[in-house]
């Protein structure tokens, strides 16, 4: 109220300050804030000095959990990647009743939360859960002998199946935007489907590929509930679950800091890369209108 | 190889994926689902010994024995649907018209501010719920209800600003410039025409923003523990020890999210998932 007798009186706030102040002021308060105390912590050891103290015991005892989380998002975000691919140039270029049931399908686990997936994969990869006994019962492996995937290979399995209709919604849209002609043009070249793949869908949509490896990527890095719940304080687990090791039984804000700038570290390119390109593009869009 | 053969391999590789697909998405699903009724299933059992009900009984409050390890789930989730809805109420109020100013209007530092919306997409964002229990600790805001709805209110407002801001960027401008030109009060234009153009879009993110908080988990962790147990949190407490009343919880969890999906399907894009704008 105050402010919009300011404005009659001729100060002239303009009016768009008013409708961003609040979300500005919350998020600074909640989010820029916490985000550089999280560096400036980072820094300063429990006798509240500068120094670089955290960082030496986080490379001392976390050095390998850096490498597993690095190796678990690397390995989950090229399988997905590839697998979505796949699937969705199957998707772009198959139209029939098959091809729209897999359309509707693929997308339901999109929604579902990562502390459902995380009890989901506690009970379908346990050593005696529903995927043992189905691969025992066709012989695949030996029921006393069961595959243990409380480990990097459950993990990636679950952030896979969580990830690949995610991939798949992206790159199926941008393989949507791609003309018919073009890929009609290429056969009558006589490309083969292979040729059709690499030389045409895939650079014609790199840009959507990019995206939704920057994205599988980053969300990765940054997930707790699943390691947590999957595979805890076993040794190697990933840097989430560390930091709320860290918290819950040292109340050690310093190395949990520190564990926080490396999971920062690890996503610097693609963080980069995507707030480039999301800036770029809003500004783009007021520029337009503008 | 012949036209008709090749025909029927590529149908039959099709019907290989299709079920294959159908496999791997549902098998984790039917897996919750045995669980959820399982009374006794021991190994090397392939099914459960024994179904039955009980254990969803016990979970939605029909029936309390002490036998099975089962508590009713109606006050978390009764807490869970309270903490949503006051979640999307006050994220609204300030994303709307966040949402409305970064659409319309020409913003001095926008790149700056947008910067603010779009870096808990591209970070971990664990660090800062960490940082936020330092200082909620000092407020004395952890572990309890309002310290979570304002970890809620961060972690849904990001996906609210943006959507809400698409929405408002596909209405045309000549719509509320035609009004204005008629007389219309900035205010009147709002809420006479930008508004009802815009619902279907808020209230697509209305939902999201509800749905995101009904399941979150991380900023729940370590705010509101171990006062604060919302749905997801009693999902992971008994998840070590109760496989059977965990995964009755998880399907509970499970319906909201493949409701939304199925609602939403037509107009699906990937910034309702990703945030990406």
């Amino acid at each position: 109220m105050q402010a919009k007798s300011t404005v009659r009186r001729g100060l002239s706030l303009p009016p768009y300050l008013l409708l961003i102040f609040p979300a500005v002021t919350f998020m600074v308060l909640m989010y820029g804030y916490p985000f550089l105390s999280s560096i400036l912590r980072s820094f300063i050891n429990p006798q509240g000095e500068f120094s670089f103290e955290n960082y030496g015991k986080t490379i001392d005892l976390y050095l390998k959990d850096i490498g597993f989380t690095l190796a678990v998002t690397v390995l989950s975000t090229a399988v997905s990647a590839v697998l979505a691919i796949l699937l969705a140039v199957y998707l772009r270029l198959r139209q029939n009743s098959i091809s729209r049931a897999l359309a509707a399908l693929y997308k339901i686990p999109i929604f579902i939360p990562f502390v459902v997936v995380a009890q989901m994969m506690n009970s379908f990869l346990a050593p005696h859960g529903i995927l043992n006994l189905a691969l025992a019962k066709l012989n695949v492996i030996d029921l006393e002998h069961p595959l243990q995937l409380f480990n990097f290979y459950g993990l990636t399995f679950g952030f896979v199946w969580k990830m690949i209709p995610f991939s798949t919604l992206i790159i199926h849209g941008g393989f949507q935007m791609i003309d018919n002609s073009y890929i009609e043009a290429a056969r009558s070249c006589g490309a083969g489907l292979g040729r059709v793949i690499t030389r045409v869908l895939i650079p014609m949509n790199r840009s959507s590929i990019l995206v939704a490896l920057v994205l599988v990527y980053s969300q990765i890095v940054g997930t707790f509930t699943l390691p947590y719940m999957l595979i805890g304080g076993k040794i190697p687990t990933t840097i989430t679950v560390d930091i709320a090791h860290r918290i819950n039984y040292f109340r050690d804000f310093g190395v949990a800091n520190a564990l926080g700038v490396f999971s920062y570290l690890l996503v610097l390119i693609t963080a980069v890369y995507y707030l480039r390109s999301s800036v770029r593009k809003m500004t783009g869009y007021q520029a337009s209108e503008g | 190889m012949n036209v008709p053969a090749k025909r029927i391999l590529v149908v039959t590789a099709e019907i290989v994926l299709l079920v294959l697909v159908l496999l791997l998405i549902i098998g984790p699903m039917m897996s919750l689902f045995i669980w959820s009724v399982a009374h006794r299933w021991y190994w090397p059992n392939t099914l459960p010994q024994e179904v039955g009900f009980e254990y969803w009984k016990q979970a939605l409050g029909m029936r309390t024995s002490l036998a099975i390890g089962a508590i009713s789930i109606i006050p978390a989730f009764l807490l869970s649907l309270t903490i949503a809805v006051v979640v999307v109420i006050i994220s609204m109020l300030i994303a709307i018209p966040a949402g409305y100013a970064l659409a319309k209007y020409r913003i001095p530092f926008g790149a700056v501010i947008m910067f603010l919306f779009l870096m808990p997409n591209a970070f971990p964002q664990q660090p800062i719920f960490v940082n936020l229990l330092r200082v909620f600790t000092r407020w004395g805001l952890s572990g309890t209800v309002q310290g979570v709805v304002l970890v809620h209110i961060l972690v849904g407002m990001v996906f609210g600003v943006w959507i809400t801001s698409a929405t408002f960027r596909s209405i045309p401008n000549y719509l509320e410039e035609a009004a204005r030109s008629v007389g219309a009060t900035r205010l009147y234009t709002f809420f006479h025409i930008t508004l009802p153009l815009a619902a279907p879009g808020l209230l697509a993110s209305s939902v999201f923003v509800f749905i995101t908080s009904l399941d979150e988990f991380t900023g729940t962790f370590f705010i509101g523990l171990p006062f604060v147990s919302t749905l997801p949190m009693t999902l992971y407490s008994s998840s070590g020890y109760n496989m059977q009343f965990a995964s009755v919880i998880a399907i509970i969890l499970l319906i909201p999210s493949i409701l939304f999906m199925t609602l939403i399907q037509r107009v699906l894009r990937a910034e309702y998932v990703g945030g990406m704008g």
